[in-house]
């Protein structure tokens, strides 16, 4: 705001209409009126000369003369201009960020976004229409990298009643917005608006108190050196750095403690996996010790029933186990004996995939399934446990199943004389089916070579049940003997994107458009557990190995990563971190780290204990990761994605690698630089700007034209994924 | 300033017969149009997303529609992307449309049905194996460049190595396979050894090395390169044939090797030392010689055939086919007859004697009579004929048995019969060896058909 130039004080002190509230010079009748209204300035003004009220005089001189020559007050206060004020105030508040102290800049670039959003919603909510859209269209751009799918909702809103309904911006105005600032940043912030009062500091202010929860941290407590904060500033985007806890649930980082004055103490979570039962326990180390005696193992290996013993004794001191009574299951039949029995073997014969530990890293064999023909109706692919069957779900609404081995599928429904085909069409959903879950089930074991084995359980320990959803809002199960539809779950009310059996089957969970998951257990058909608290779509879910948590990510307005017990049905953590809608989860084997992927082409890995995040795997092309699994030892993550590639990932803590970047003085940062190079290389869409590769994928096989909707590790750790092959692209 | 024009909403509250609507309200339903659009598109992306699709389609719009309470716009209905006409009302006013085709109903009615669709398959295929992804048709083509600057692992840890001390840095070198010192010490000392002619006991100690070693495994791929090379290289030398046969049984015999996946680049080789046409040289190794040979190649066949025949569907109809092959040409010397005939009665059994070589035992006698009457051929004929007995032999196995006993027909009866089965040489021979059972054997294929 330029200052105007004085008015003429000959003869006159104030500009004709002084304080004239709204009223446009040209409305006002003639010249009469300006003239009266200088004479009564001129007349105070001599009154409290004669009678020596000076101050008041001086006060009075100094007020009227900030009027311009049309007698409209001159705004000097930012504060004051209506809507126009966000623009120059907001400019104000970057500028500063911008040029300020680079200790600072990472956490205060951090406050650029929720100031941007409230400014635009009380913009609008103000019905400062015009001035709202210049004020979006002149900062979006520097939020498109990481926010572009908010921007999409939020420019569109117009009119003060999209504010209040849009689900985004109410979520924006409802809560508040958390961002982490060390206690010296944030007085040097609160000291800047108070001396910039009137640039527009005060409006800046007034929406940090409204609207955002300024969080003070001490940088010495968090470990978060000086140095290291360089060194992510050089390898992170000019964006800054995330707030473990940053965004809309304003939750401690890692905890889903909402409330600010709680401790930061994270509550335990039982991890180790769930105890076996004392009977089943007992049946199958009797199974397994026949089993030694019929085929005494090969020299160098171990016996079977060294394997289980080893195995249940492998239980972590630091992990509780959850209880068997808090999840009650229905007793163990022989088809559970057998199941455990062929998993104690696989343990033992399986073909191990150690991380990397400084070599290449694992090869790992990949076996795809490319579905033909589909012209793009297939929505889900699904692999059984016991790598037999393949399921896909359509935009038909209907269920195609195949068996892999070309093994005709019959029912003992079938009437006499029916062909029965290797695939079955299970028609029931009216609309398109977005998930599939098949019940947990073993591997046939190996036809032995010498000698004629045929294992007892082999038949029984095939999947029995298969879960659907669909856009029709209900989930239904399949009987896998007869290929009919068993049950229909009905609950949600919008459409569920997924479902998820419990890996020791009996429970599932699903995820819906309507913002809950819910916990169901198959001979019920009303849900156990609502697990309400997202503020978006419940995208996707997963279970933990051992039963007793589940996780869910959503979309748009949340990007969050939440775990919740299954038992008491809370949060229990809550991972902020993602700038995408979040495609898939999957939880280690092991039961310590979930990794979780966006559509905007990022893995993110999380410690359970901790609640911190503890590696980014970026490399995936934008357009969602559709799906992650883990190796059987919890040391290797393969990712598929619409970017048609399947990527291994090692997901070691680089604990090394870091600690040399700083001694080098980020010599690391410079090599990640050079691969970047390649990265873009690699991947042939020809952009400019490829995606950068993260230096933790350990290779990345390309398809030919078919996205890959499923990857997932068998027991004996190869690597299936499913895509279809897409003749238009 | 709403992109969504407000002469529209003027445009469609005339058309339902509001005449006049003040211009703040016009804007204000402008922009809550656009809003609204906005909504359902948001939605709409959600559904396309969780179709895993790149593309949205109408039915998105319409579950999207479904979902936001509002009644979704039927007659869209399309599998694939709509198509979209432009027309111009004005300088810069482009208007789209659905394009829609005027359908002669006439000519609908009399064009043929259009083609069923394909049905829905799944192929599988490798995409990677142990961590490299082969070069076959179903992957698509890698630049080894750009393979090269994939392996970001190798990158990052070459700095990581760097920077732990350890500089020397092994690079990967284009070669995927990579064989230890020792390894290569091995393989040149065997194969030198296995074709020393001098020393027998060297020769010896290799195959029982090869026989019983456990480490082998990265060898084989060059050791069937080597047998590859020697038997094709080497046709003249019986002893250099002899030994690559004999390398290769040693491999079969080992119980630590996988060779199904080698069992193709085998199969050839031992194939040419069954029925190559020219083995070893008559001159110097006499003229009988390679028929041990060839009787050591169709006992390997054979054990090839039983050892690997299960895992390999195509493994036995393709070595009886080239076999067959042989044998019914006649321009082939005997000894590739009978290295033919050899083969046949191992791989196909009693089964394949008697549809593959039987019926043809007739034709072939022309043949074998005039070589029985030439003199140099007469010893390589005798060998072929004795391999005709060997695979009616065969024949005993799944004979009925019994038959000869009841009034089978006698002296020269069986005579008669058993040329016109056979042939007359080996009809005589047959004749001659005077045994009830395989005569009648070989007679049942009568009976039986």
């Amino acid at each position: 705001m330029a200052q105007p130039l004085p008015p003429s004080r000959t003869g006159s002190v104030g500009p004709p209409s002084a304080g004239g509230m709204g009223a446009p010079p040209a409305s006002t009748p003639g010249g009469q009126g300006p003239n009266s209204q200088q004479n009564l300035n001129q007349i105070v003004l001599e009154y409290l000369n004669k009678k020596g009220y000076n101050r008041t005089e001086a006060m009075l001189r100094k007020e009227s003369h900030n009027l311009d020559p049309n007698g409209q007050p001159i705004i000097t206060r930012v504060g004051d201009s209506g809507g126009k004020k966000w623009s120059p105030a907001f400019k104000l508040v970057k500028h500063w960020i911008e040029n300020g102290l680079d200790i600072y800049k990472p956490e205060l670039v951090r406050l650029e976004w929720p100031l941007f959003v409230h400014a635009f919603l009380t913009c609008v909510s103000d019905c400062y229409y015009d001035e709202a859209q210049n004020f979006f269209k002149e900062f979006r751009g520097e939020f498109e990298e990481e926010r572009s799918q908010e921007l999409q909702v939020l420019a569109k809103i117009h009119v003060p009643e999209h504010v209040q309904t849009n689900e985004l911006a109410s979520v924006y105005r409802r809560e508040k917005y958390a961002v982490a600032l060390s206690p010296m940043a944030w007085a040097m912030l609160v000291e800047f608006l108070e001396a910039r009062d009137r640039d527009g500091g005060d409006v800046i202010f007034a929406t940090l108190t409204e609207h955002i929860r300024v969080v003070t941290f001490n940088r010495a407590t968090t470990a978060r050196g000086l140095q290291k904060l360089m060194e992510e500033k050089e390898s992170e985007n000019k964006r800054g750095v995330m707030w473990g806890g940053e965004g809309i649930p304003s939750h401690k980082p890692g905890s889903a403690n909402t409330d600010p004055n709680a401790s930061s103490a994270l509550n335990k979570l039982s991890l180790a996996p769930m105890p076996m039962e004392a009977d089943l326990m007992e049946d199958v180390r009797a199974d397994l010790s026949h089993d030694d005696s019929m085929h005494p193992p090969a020299p160098g290996q171990s016996t079977l029933v060294d394997q289980f013993e080893k195995t249940i004794k492998q239980e972590p001191q630091d992990d509780a186990a959850p209880s068997r009574d808090a999840i009650p299951f229905p007793p163990s039949t022989a088809r559970d004996v057998a199941m455990e029995v062929q998993k104690v073997r696989e343990n033992r014969d399986r073909f191990k995939i150690e991380g990397r530990t400084g070599g290449v890293g694992p090869g790992v064999s990949v076996t795809m399934f490319t579905f033909h023909n589909t012209f793009d109706s297939v929505n889900c692919i699904e692999f059984s446990g016991d790598n037999a069957l393949v399921a896909i779900g359509t935009a038909e609404s209907y269920i195609r199943v195949w068996s892999l081995d070309n093994r005709a599928l019959t029912s003992p429904q079938d009437p006499p004389g029916f062909q029965a085909s290797s695939s079955r069409r299970l028609i029931g959903h009216s609309g398109p089916v977005y998930g599939i879950s098949f019940s947990p089930s073993a591997a046939l074991p190996e036809p032995a070579t010498n000698g004629h084995t045929t294992s007892a359980g082999a038949s029984e320990t095939q999947p029995r049940y298969m879960l659907s959803c669909s856009a029709d809002s209900t989930i239904r199960l399949w009987s896998l003997d007869t290929w009919t539809n068993l049950v229909v779950y009905r609950s949600h009310n919008s459409p569920v994107w997924d479902v998820r059996f419990c890996p020791h089957g009996h429970y599932f969970v699903s995820s819906s458009a309507d913002r809950t998951a819910r916990l169901w257990s198959t001979p019920q058909i009303a849900p156990l557990r609502l697990f309400v608290g997202h503020d978006a779509d419940v995208e996707t879910i997963a279970w933990h190995p051992n039963g007793a948590y589940v996780f869910t990510g959503s979309g748009v307005g949340d990007k969050t990563v939440r775990v919740w017990s299954v038992t008491r049905g809370e949060q229990v953590r809550i991972f902020t971190g993602h700038t995408g809608n979040i495609t898939a989860i999957a939880c280690a084997p092991n039961g310590h780290v979930v990794a979780s992927a966006d559509d905007k082409g990022e893995i993110m890995l999380w410690d359970l204990r901790t609640g911190e995040k503890t590696k980014t795997l970026k490399g995936h092309g934008r357009g969602g990761i559709w799906s992650l699994d883990w190796s059987v030892e919890s040391s290797v993550l393969v990712s598929g994605g619409a970017d048609k590639t399947v990527r291994v990932w090692d997901v070691q803590p680089n604990k090394e690698m870091q600690a040399k970047a700083n001694g080098e003085n980020g010599t690391s940062a410079k090599t990640d630089g050079a691969t970047t190079g390649g990265g873009g290389a690699v991947s042939k869409t020809g952009k400019a700007k490829g995606p950068v590769v993260s230096p933790d994928q350990i290779s990345c096989f390309q398809t030919k034209k078919s996205p890959v909707y499923k990857v997932r590790f068998t027991q004996m750790n190869l690597v299936m994924a499913g895509g279809a092959y897409l003749e238009l692209a | 300033m709403s992109v969504w024009n407000p002469e529209n909403v003027t445009d469609v509250a005339e058309s339902i017969g509001i005449a006049s609507l003040n211009r703040d309200v016009v804007e204000h339903l402008a922009r809550d149009v656009e809003y609204r659009m906005s909504q359902v598109l948001n939605e709409a992306l959600k559904f396309m997303r969780h179709a895993k699709r790149t593309t949205l389609t109408t039915q998105d719009i319409s579950q999207a529609l479904r979902l936001l309470d509002v009644e979704p716009l039927y007659g869209y209905e399309s599998t694939r992307p709509l198509r979209f006409g432009e027309a111009s009302i004005g300088p810069g006013q482009p208007l789209f449309y659905v394009e829609d085709e005027e359908v002669d109903f006439e000519k609908l009615i009399n064009a043929p049905l259009p083609k069923v669709p394909r049905e829905m398959s799944f192929t599988a295929h490798w995409l990677a194996v142990e961590g490299v992804q082969p070069s076959i048709p179903q992957n698509p083509l890698t630049d080894p460049r750009s393979a090269e600057l994939a392996a970001k692992g190798s990158g990052a840890n070459n700095t990581l190595a760097a920077i732990s001390g350890n500089d020397n840095v092994s690079v990967k070198p284009l070669v995927k396979h990579v064989l230890s010192k020792e390894l290569q010490l091995y393989f040149s000392r065997i194969s030198t050894a296995i074709l020393d002619r001098t020393n027998d006991d060297y020769r010896s100690a290799a195959f029982a090395s090869l026989r019983t070693d456990t480490g082998l495994h990265q060898l084989i791929p060059y050791f069937v390169q080597f047998v590859a090379d020697k038997v094709t290289h080497n046709l003249k030398s019986i002893f250099v044939l002899t030994q690559s046969m004999q390398l290769i049984a040693a491999l079969l015999e080992n119980q630590s090797l996988y060779l199904a996946p080698y069992i193709p680049g085998v199969v050839p080789s031992v194939l040419t030392c069954l029925i190559g046409k020219h083995l070893g040289t008559p001159a110097v190794d006499g003229p009988t010689t390679h028929f041990a040979l060839r009787d050591y190649a169709s006992s390997l066949l054979s054990k090839i055939a039983r050892q690997y025949g299960p895992t390999s569907s195509t493994l036995k109809p393709r070595i009886a086919r080239s076999c067959l092959k042989h044998f019914l040409d006649s321009h082939k010397p005997f000894g590739t007859h009978y290295g033919a005939l050899l083969g046949l009665t191992t791989i196909a059994g009693s089964q394949g004697v008697r549809a593959l070589i039987l019926p043809n035992l007739k034709a072939y006698d022309a043949h074998l009579q005039e070589g029985m009457k030439d003199e140099g051929k007469k010893e390589q004929a005798e060998f072929v004929v004795s391999a005709v007995l060997k695979a009616l032999e065969s024949l005993l196995e799944d004979a009925m048995g019994g038959a000869a006993a009841n009034g089978h027909p006698k002296g020269e009866a069986v005579r008669e019969r058993l040329v016109e089965v056979l042939g007359e040489v080996v009809g005589g021979r047959v004749l001659e060896g005077g045994r009830q059972e395989l005569i009648a054997a070989v007679l049942e294929r009568d009976l039986v058909v």
